[in-house]
């Protein structure tokens, strides 16, 4: 790792940033126990069951996207198919699809108007109960989305494996089981638990879902319930004990998880394969190919039909539509420059310094934010500005600007950093002896190398900004509104063509960001590097 | 006696190939020639993972062509990854028998191969906490389970140091000459081949010229 020149700009730059990132969370969390302090003991929330209830919900969505991503990773790395690249594009967009509009889109079909209800009356004249609300709604939504991010991790390691391997497999005519237990166990083993600890992560802090598919207090969940205690209840206090509850929960998993090794952020390009299963495992990959396609397409599909079919012109006929477009287009490209700025400054500095003391202390910051919830930043904001004396409105674009970039910052470091490591690593040596440095080194270099990758980030930032509801939830206004707060409150006040419309506005919104800011981004890099 | 005739065989917009030998049993056949000559593809030919777009490959006059490579009396030997880490020795080694073997039977001949390529009491090993010379080892004890009539070697020495490489390298040819194997041995060190090789091809544009 000493093999660049010190770069001591590149480590000052990085310590203030992260100092000032560390500063921020201290304050938010001071925020959040002076707040506690000063409300006093009375509060009517039941932590314990509470917990319970959300670690359970996240605990049974863990294990059944991992089950699903494995089933679902291991068919699609053995077929081929038209459309398969596609495919599995959609599922790499899954991390970032709005979980407002999984849910709609499940309501859709399986809700009591849905499209399972409106067949099975129109042809058998019965309905039955939609399994979509509850628990079994909130873990099928977490699992059409974690599954399929799951999936496409694990496609990756799969496709990570050494041709050697499987030409050896494949000369010892190992049976399709045989090889799964030999070469793709093995292969995806190693990061099951890191990917199962995001999963939880995710599940733990799901917010857009739960609001809307819980269907109650019995299936609330801290986040859920911080929102109500702060907005619905006016229970700060409450607000404050769920909030340090869950921090306190977030960072254990996340202490257990850093034991693990990396979840792999860069996803490579499947090869044919020249060793195919045989017919009962061939039919079974198709199998679960089709049912995850199902799962994962149709909610999307009937988002995107009843988006165009409902409301679409109404909508987007309406001035605070066009108003909520400009403010999330204008948060999400300000909170995903701004996530760039730090995540590159940081994963520089990480980078230039040689020390691993260094580098973890460099890193800790930013990754901090894993363990602290949309809801429960923007709950540290809202207290602060509020002690500050500044006017909550005021201060919400720029508050919900900054809560966005810090929340996607640990992904973009983990977008970025390893990247540069690889840099450092290969070329460390001939950037050394050619004397190349600062700018030059950056502009000629690492940032053609890196093209794809901060677009991937600024692709990343950019759509968890654009889906948030966590964050705009408690600085909302009905003057200063999101496309995903206009859409939960068209759905409470019942306008669900309108929020129909919006959902397909969102899905399409995010799954083009996702696809072609990469490319555009590699694109700029490559033309920058033909010019030099 | 193993024959390629006028295997040939093209990658999309690159260079092609005609590859023909012979390998006669008891005997090792190297193959030499610069990075990217083929020396690889051909080993593919041989053990079925590339289909050549014409030509013939024979052993005792049976096609071997229309098999798949799981089907063809095939071994192979590569530079690396011939063994399943998370496995130990003995159930690597394992592989090479037919399935539904007895196991008492099994464990038997396992223990019989491992004993034959030097790594007696190796049998509980963790293959991960093998040196590159054992993991070898190993994988040539697999191939006298598996019985097959080519073993094909891939620089399966490149990895390994002096006093290792010599010592596997002498076992191979042993194993080669008692077992009546045609082996294929690639390789780009003439030490190797000049240790080893009762026949020499040297691979020039993509053509086969006998050494």
């Amino acid at each position: 790792m000493l093999t660049l020149p010190h770069r001591p700009a590149r480590i000052t730059i990085a310590t203030a940033l992260s100092i000032a990132i560390a500063a921020l969370i201290a304050a938010v969390l001071w925020a959040i126990l002076a707040a506690a302090t000063d409300a006093g003991g009375h509060s009517r929330v039941d932590i314990p069951h509470l917990l319970r209830m959300t670690a359970i919900q996240a605990g049974l969505t863990t294990i059944l996207s991992l089950l699903v991503g494995m089933a679902l990773a291991w068919a699609l790395n053995r077929l081929r198919f038209v459309g398969r690249d596609l495919m599995v594009g959609l599922f790499a967009a899954a991390i970032v699809t709005p979980g407002m509009v999984v849910a709609f889109g499940l309501l859709s079909i399986w809700g009591r108007n849905g499209w399972i209800n409106q067949f099975s009356q129109s042809l058998f004249g019965v309905s039955f109960d939609s399994p979509a609300y509850g628990l079994s709604g909130i873990l099928l939504a977490h699992v059409i989305l974690d599954g399929a991010f799951a999936a496409r991790i694990l496609l990756a390691r799969l496709d990570a494996i050494p041709a050697n391997r499987l030409k050896v497999g494949q000369s010892l005519a190992l049976s399709a089981g045989r090889r799964f237990r030999l070469i793709d166990w093995p292969a995806m083993a190693g990061s099951l638990p890191g990917l199962g600890a995001i999963i939880f992560l995710l599940a733990f802090t799901s917010f857009p879902i739960v609001l809307l598919l819980g269907g109650g207090p019995a299936n609330q969940t801290l986040e859920v319930a911080i929102f109500s205690a702060v907005r619905l209840d006016f229970d700060l206090a409450g607000a404050v004990r769920l909030a340090l509850t869950q921090i306190g929960v977030c960072a254990l998993v996340i202490l257990l998880a850093s034991a693990f090794s990396p979840v792999p952020a860069a996803l490579g390009r499947s090869l044919p394969p020249t060793w195919r299963d045989g017919p009962g495992a061939r039919a079974l990959q198709w199998l679960v190919l089709i049912i995850a396609t199902l799962g994962f397409a149709l909610p999307l599909l009937s988002v995107l039909y009843d988006g165009i079919v409902g409301g679409f012109g109404r909508v987007l006929a309406q001035p605070a539509f066009w108003r909520a477009t400009i403010t999330s287009v204008g948060i999400g490209t300000a909170s995903a420059l701004l996530t760039l700025m730090l995540a590159l400054a940081l994963a520089l500095g990480r980078s230039a310094a040689g020390h691993p003391l260094a580098r973890t202390g460099l890193g800790i910051p930013a990754f901090a934010y894993l363990a602290v919830p949309a809801v429960v930043l923007s709950l540290g904001f809202f207290l602060l500005v509020r002690n500050f004396g500044v006017s909550t409105s005021l201060a919400a674009p720029f508050v919900v600007v900054g809560a966005n970039s810090l929340l996607a910052l640990p992904f973009a470091m983990a977008t970025l950093g390893p990247p540069l490591d690889a840099i450092v690593r290969t070329r460390g040596k001939l950037i050394r002896s050619l004397g190349i440095g600062g700018w030059t080194q950056f502009a000629r270099i690492e940032y053609p190398l890196l093209g794809r990758d901060i677009g991937l980030m600024l692709a990343l930032s950019f759509c968890f900004s654009l889906g948030d509801l966590g964050v705009i939830a408690l600085f909302g206004t009905q003057d200063f509104q999101t496309l995903p707060l206009m859409m939960y409150r068209a759905l409470g006040s019942y306008r669900n063509n309108d929020a129909a419309a919006i959902a397909a506005i969102l899905l399409i919104g995010t799954i083009a960001a996702f696809i072609f800011l990469p490319r555009l981004i590699e694109r700029l890099a490559h033309a920058g590097r033909r010019q030099a | 006696m193993l024959v390629a005739d006028k295997l040939s065989f093209a990658y999309p917009e690159q260079a092609s190939y005609l590859f023909s030998l012979e390998a006669s049993p008891g005997e090792i056949t190297a193959i030499s020639g610069a990075s990217g000559s083929g020396k690889s593809t051909l080993l593919d030919l041989v053990a079925g993972f590339q289909r050549p777009r014409s030509g013939a490959l024979t052993l005792d006059g049976t096609d071997l062509l229309p098999l798949p490579p799981e089907r063809r009396p095939v071994s192979l030997l590569l530079q690396a990854d011939n063994l399943f880490d998370h496995i130990s020795a003995a159930e690597n080694a394992l592989l090479g028998l037919p399935r539904g073997t007895p196991k008492q039977e099994g464990s038997a001949a396992v223990k019989a191969a491992l004993a034959e390529v030097g790594l007696a009491g190796f049998e509980d090993k963790s293959a991960a906490t093998l040196s590159g010379g054992q993991k070898q080892r190993v994988a040539l004890a697999r191939t006298l389970l598996r019985d097959r009539a080519v073993l094909l070697l891939d620089e399966p020495f490149s990895a390994l140091d002096d006093e290792t490489r010599r010592t596997t390298r002498d076992l191979v040819g042993e194993l080669t000459r008692r077992h009546g194997w045609h082996t294929i041995l690639v390789s780009h060190h003439a030490d190797d081949i000049a240790a080893l090789a009762n026949r020499h091809y040297r691979l020039v544009d993509g053509r086969l010229e006998r050494v």
